[in-house]
């Protein structure tokens, strides 16, 4: 099998810097214009991986060959290695789908994931297949956190092991980022979840963004959601969530493995635009949004710019 | 004094621009996905990472245990399905095993993760169908719940089940027999199932008063396993069929 070689330190450095040559040689007339104004965020994100650490197996299935965390790793490397803030954020049900869950519960999942710098996850309602203390010793190999507002787990073995929100600052940008999960009655055997509370995620996110935003004065604010992406019924969806929000402006979602070619655009209360975007499962797709902050003066010169970068990009792939 | 004056404005928009931190506008481009597949090579420090787990896993679940004459499919959409046909007869013959009172067997389409191809049959194959840590649960019902049970089935289009033939016409119920005779309400019937349905899982309702109920330790994943094994050890090789034990007629 082919694999890659990890670049050593001097290498590693050698290419960076031949890439930074590149860059500013490259986009010199432009940069010099905008590098104090324009700030860029890479966001990469999964969801429903489904402890599909290898690919799937070339025995004629749909997905044969797809997906695999190593591939993954890669690919998340190259990224980093030509941006310069990368975030990378997973939306939940990380557990079950293949024996590697049911034979190590969970660890090599949370290890692998720690290892290719996941910055935050949520739960989805399969991390609760072996119930909450199982859960909750897992979670001792992830070097991430969990963000869970609309879940209160007080008085469960989960309580105090999982956050509301984090805030992540980036080269000069706040992020701040919250999650919430399905109402897993029904989904989960009651014995798995018995304690745990579930709230209606529109409030909850809604607070929690306006003061990310307000008080925290973050620039930007994501919700990584297990919700779903679209229900016909009053069932609450990333759709319905990001029509009834404000303050917030990704959402980030799964648990219908939904395959978005590309993100949908919803108005929230505000009129103003949320993306939503969901990578299907298994870690078949590594999602991928550029979010460029500038200060309001000459936005339209700077995106000229960005979607060129941009294009060159999509090359690259 | 005057020069005091005269430098305060400029002060001020310099503290508005460098002390305090405005928020930044964004945009947000469009968004892409890079499809993970064999075009890119496999990072190998975590290729080794995992390397002990996989072949710790690889051992057990390249053992073979039978072998398929043809695609056993799942089929959300039909009324049954190979694999659901496959799964429920497993579970009957099981059930009728630790109890032999026990007449008919009921699972969901949604509990059903994987297809079994054609060829032999690993124990990783049956994880896949069954990766769930679910066990037996035999349950003790009334005639008037076996037929909730036959309501939820006709809205669901139908499910995996044992001993039971079901006609849906319209969304609803037009003939359910068990064991080939109809329900009687006051009548008591036993049925297999799973403790995660007879918790309630799936939207599972009727399953919340029953008469008795016996948990076992036995899973559902080992029941998989001893039935494909079972067959093998006869000579066989596993055979689903569709034989309409429920349609839908319109």
């Amino acid at each position: 099998m082919e694999e890659f070689k990890s670049l050593n330190r001097r290498s590693f450095i050698r290419q960076s810097l031949t890439l930074g040559a590149m860059a500013t040689f490259g986009a010199f007339p432009i940069q010099a214009v905008t590098a104090s104004k324009t700030k860029r965020l890479t966001i990469l994100h999964t969801n429903d991986v489904h402890s599909r650490i290898d690919p799937f197996p070339m025995d004629g299935s749909r997905n044969q060959g797809l997906g695999g965390v190593a591939r993954r790793s890669t690919l998340i490397d190259k990224i980093r290695r030509t941006e310069k803030n990368v975030l990378l954020v997973d939306s939940g049900d990380m557990f079950q789908g293949t024996p590697y869950f049911n034979m190590f519960g969970g660890k090599l999942e949370l290890e692998l994931m720690s290892k290719l710098g996941y910055e935050a996850g949520t739960f989805g309602n399969h991390e609760f297949d072996n119930g909450m203390e199982s859960l909750a010793e897992q979670l001792h190999y992830a070097n991430f956190p969990f963000l869970t507002a609309n879940y209160d787990f007080s008085g469960t073995p989960l309580a105090g092991h999982t956050k509301e929100y984090i805030i992540i600052e980036k080269g000069g940008i706040r992020i701040g980022l919250t999650g919430v999960g399905i109402d897993v009655t029904g989904l989960v055997d009651p014995n798995n979840h018995k304690g745990m509370t579930y709230l209606d995620p529109v409030p909850v996110v809604n607070r929690i963004a306006k003061m990310l935003k307000e008080n925290k004065k973050c620039d930007l604010v994501i919700c990584l959601s297990h919700l779903g992406y679209k229900y016909n019924d009053d069932k609450i969806d990333d759709l319905k969530l990001a029509a009834r929000s404000r303050h917030l402006d990704i959402i980030l979602g799964g648990h219908t493995h939904t395959f978005l070619n590309e993100p949908t655009r919803v108005s929230d209360l505000d009129g103003k635009e949320v993306w939503i975007n969901q990578m299907g499962f298994a870690g078949i797709r590594l999602g991928r949004l550029d979010v460029v902050f500038n200060q309001a003066t000459g936005a339209k010169n700077i995106m000229a710019l960005h979607y060129t970068v941009d294009m060159n990009e999509s090359q690259l792939v | 004094m005057k020069r005091a004056v005269r430098w305060y404005p400029l002060f001020s928009v310099a503290l508005l621009l460098f002390s305090c931190k405005t928020q930044l506008h964004h945009q947000v481009d469009k968004g892409q996905y890079y499809p993970v597949n064999a075009s890119i090579v496999a990072d190998s420090s975590i290729v080794n990472y995992y390397a002990p787990y996989k072949a710790k896993l690889e051992a057990e679940m390249n053992r073979v245990v039978g072998y398929a004459d043809n695609h056993v499919t799942r089929n959300r959409n039909a009324p049954e399905s190979l694999m659901g046909n496959f799964f429920a007869d497993a579970l009957l013959w099981k059930g009728k095993q630790l109890d032999p009172a026990v007449q008919a067997s009921f699972a969901t389409k949604d509990g059903i993760r994987a297809d079994f191809n054609v060829g032999n049959i690993t124990v990783g194959n049956i994880f896949e169908v069954m990766p769930f840590e679910n066990a037996v649960s035999i349950l003790t019902l009334s005639g008037t719940d076996m037929l909730r049970l036959a309501d939820y089935m006709a809205k669901a289009g139908g499910q995996p089940v044992g001993g039971i033939q079901l006609v849906i016409e319209n969304g609803q119920v037009k003939e359910f027999l068990l064991q080939g005779k109809p329900i009687n309400p006051d009548a008591q019937y036993k049925l297999v199932t799973y403790d995660y349905l007879a918790n309630g899982g799936d939207y599972v309702t009727f399953f919340d008063k029953p008469i008795a109920r016996e948990d076992y330790t036995q899973l559902l994943r080992e029941t998989l396993m001893e039935y494909v094994s079972a067959i093998t050890k006869q000579g066989k090789h596993v055979q689903a069929q569709l034989d309409g034990r429920v349609q839908i007629t319109k």
